[in-house]
């Protein structure tokens, strides 16, 4: 069974309903497009569920369309036994129209009539019995609000496709007369969607409403998120220290304690801020704000070269670059296709938020927090607009798009679909990253652990028996303990490939263990989180020394952040300071360092040729911000130490 | 800006406040068959609701939804004016 309709019509809050959400994502034969595919159980019949992108027309415009009907069309066993078109009762006969192209398919049909109350508020209710008797399919009304009609439409889809009459008669009525028929005509009622597009589409107040409500976004991520990432980090100290106190010193509790638990805590501190990401941008898409957005923003957005429609994959790329690569499917002309999926991944997706996180809790004031991250998701978004402009006027020159986009009524988010997506969200991430990040956690590990000469132990044994004995030598002894773990890092394999390569990164204001950072997160970003942290627990020198009790807010002196502000090279001065924080995080809110990403541009685009440029322009423009940052800064006396 | 010149009534034209009917939709395009498809068809009634920041692009309610179209999109739908807005 395939479910089809207009955009904005119903089908995914019908699909949920019909199956309780167990939805998955599978691709589409051929192609690395996704489609969400569900079972519905009724008595013991089970149904497959496809929904399929919202279709205006069997005649299509955009890659999406064409993939629903190149579904709808196929020849093999794969083609849909029976059509669910799902049709939006507020706005009968454009949805007729499609309805009457949907049935030269040839497919048997059943009618699933969606916001009834919507109609019923414009003051045009639909007589919904008459409309089935009109068309001569069986139809069922949806109330979404109640989940009226379900259980019906369940039932009717359990006695199958030989239920309903294939090639009923009546097909070619004209939408207008059948929907004059049943449906009381006349000027449609104010909504209170009107009253609200008043100002939310006002000329001035509009494009305001438009930043408070990103502000509003960055901002609840990062709050919000913050107790449960503080929660995270205090988890991993405790059960470092449980791990620790059971297992005697040595590698295996260094691998425990620095490899393992590092790396799950640096996997789990992820999750707070992606869900509450996806979240939030599933309200502003299923709410109908997301389509305002389009509009407020496409004249701004032609202006570089883009469409009002980039908005759409431009914004899913704050969650993740390759939602966001597929959901340029929407747009209808190439070149705003292949510009838009250039730019992409320089939206600062969420493996790029715990970075932002960790160093802007680490170096900068509460207060200052959400203009940072604000900040870094504008460094994003510029940038992405000037290499747009660029690519338009150059290899992509040409082309005409097309907008022709309905503005939806308002509705409530469902915390249905908001929870599903939250979690497939995490659920992925968790899967493929995850294992990612805890494989490279335990290699990074051992590359900053060994090798281990014993030249090293010797000398500061010997330093060890010169301290004075008992309690009064404690801190001395401590002290050089730390001084030898110190010691046994910086002649580690990883700090030699840190110091050879950190010339290349100096002018940023990176240290070596900075540079390794950077070099691990090539494959995916998030890998610097667990490298630094390795690097700098296994490192880290005592706190006293530093005066770090002078510090007030104890929770940014918890975990990584705190050993990052602990940071000192060989001769004692801070590696890091906010200075050098800004720069890093401007060289990851620009650089390429995902590989999932450049694949699924490569398939996307079908050819090596973008994911190359994507790459290198992105790798350069990084190095060239954050040398520019940190050389500026330097030039007014902000340099660390 | 707000009125542009028109050599022949046309939605990139309309008013806020004047409703307008459809007459016929130029060309024989994608352009053409999408805007027939968003339920643009001669005898149509279309009100303009509101324009973006710089006049383009515009929003339109018709056949009980909003209809967002760009100015030279607007521009292809030759309209005629409905005398009394009943």
């Amino acid at each position: 069974m395939a479910l089809c309709g207009r955009p904005n019509a119903g089908k995914t809050t019908l699909q949920m309903a019909l199956t309780g959400a167990h939805l998955r994502p599978v691709n589409f034969p051929g192609t690395s497009v996704e489609r969400v595919e569900s079972t519905v159980h009724v008595g013991d019949v089970d149904l497959r569920c496809v929904d399929l992108p919202g279709i205006l027309s069997v005649d299509p415009v955009s890659r999406d369309e064409q993939l629903a009907l190149d579904f709808l069309r196929q020849g093999d066993g794969d083609r849909p036994d029976l059509l669910l078109a799902v049709l939006d009762a507020s706005k009968l006969s454009v949805e007729l129209h499609l309805l009457r192209q949907l049935r030269r398919l040839g497919l048997p049909i059943v009618v699933a009539l969606t916001k009834q109350d919507v109609a019923e508020a414009q003051g045009m209710p639909v007589d919904a019995a008459a409309l089935g008797r009109a068309l001569g399919l069986p139809l069922v009304p949806i109330d979404h609000r109640t989940g009226g009609g379900i259980p019906q439409l369940r039932e009717l889809l359990a006695r199958g496709a030989a239920a309903v009459p294939a090639a009923a008669t009546g097909g070619d009525q004209d939408p207008e007369q059948l929907a004059g028929g049943v449906q009381r005509t006349g000027r449609p009622a104010r909504l209170w969607t009107d009253r609200l597009d008043a100002v939310l589409l006002h000329p001035v107040l509009g494009p305001l409403a438009l930043l408070g409500v990103m502000l509003l976004v960055f901002q609840t991520v990062f709050s919000v998120a913050e107790p449960f990432v503080a929660l995270v980090e205090h988890g991993q100290e405790v059960l470092a220290g449980a791990v620790a106190s059971l297992v005697p010193e040595g590698w295996l509790q260094s691998f425990l304690v620095d490899g393992l638990v590092n790396g799950l805590g640096s996997v789990l501190v992820f999750v707070p801020q992606i869900a509450l990401l996806i979240a939030l941008v599933t309200i502003l898409e299923s709410s109908g704000y997301m389509a305002r957005a389009v509009f407020l923003l496409d004249r701004v957005l032609r202006k570089v070269g883009l469409t009002g429609r980039s908005f759409v994959p431009l914004t899913s790329s704050f969650a993740c670059a390759i939602p966001g690569i597929l959901a340029a499917r929407i747009i209808d002309d190439e070149r705003d296709r292949l510009a838009t999926i250039a730019v992409a991944p320089l939206m600062s997706c969420s493996a790029r938020l715990p970075v932002y996180v960790v160093l802007i809790g680490a170096f900068f004031t509460p207060g200052q927090a959400g203009f940072v991250l604000l900040g870094m998701y504008l460094l994003g978004i510029v940038t992405a607009a000037a290499v747009a402009f660029v690519l338009r006027r150059t290899a992509l020159k040409g082309g005409r798009s097309m907008l022709a986009m309905e503005l939806p009524v308002y509705q409530r988010p469902s915390l249905k679909v908001m929870g599903v997506q939250a979690w497939i969200a995490v659920r992925g991430f968790l899967v493929t990253a995850g294992t990612v990040i805890l494989l490279a956690t335990v290699i990074v590990w051992a590359l900053a652990w060994f090798p281990r000469p014993a030249h090293i132990h010797e000398s500061f044994e010997a330093r060890r028996a010169a301290v004075v004995a008992g309690a009064a030598g404690d801190a001395e002894r401590a002290h050089l303990d730390d001084m030898e773990q110190a010691a046994y890092l910086e002649q580690s394999a990883l700090a030699r490939i840190g110091k050879a390569v950190q010339p290349v990164f100096a002018p940023a204001g990176f240290d070596w263990r900075v540079t390794v950072g950077v070099l691990a997160s090539f494959p995916a970003r998030e890998l610097i989180i667990p490298t630094l942290g390795t690097l700098h627990s296994l490192g880290e020198v005592d706190a006293g020394e530093y005066g770090i009790g002078a510090m007030t807010d104890g929770a940014r002196d918890e975990g990584l952040r705190g050993a990052l502000r602990r940071g000192r090279d060989a001769s004692g001065r801070p590696t890091m300071n906010w200075l050098v924080a800004l720069s890093l995080m401007a060289f990851f809110a620009l650089c390429s360092q995902c590989v999932s990403t450049l694949a699924v541009m490569r398939r996307e685009t079908h050819s090596w040729r973008w994911p190359a440029f994507a790459f290198a322009y992105m790798t350069a423009l990084a190095w060239l911000v954050a040398v520019l940052i940190y050389q500026v800064g330097a030039a007014f006396g902000f340099a660390p130490g | 800006m707000r009125t542009p010149a028109c050599t022949t009534p046309c939605l990139a034209c309309a008013v806020r406040g004047q409703p307008v009917r459809v007459l016929a939709v130029d060309g024989g395009d994608a352009l053409a068959r999408r805007l027939g498809d968003l339920g643009l068809w001669p005898g149509t009634p279309v009100e303009v609701l509101c324009r973006a920041p710089g006049g383009d692009p515009i929003l339109f309610q018709l056949r009980g939804y909003r209809l967002a179209l760009r100015r030279d999109e607007a521009a292809r739908v030759r309209t005629a004016p409905v005398e009394s807005a009943a």
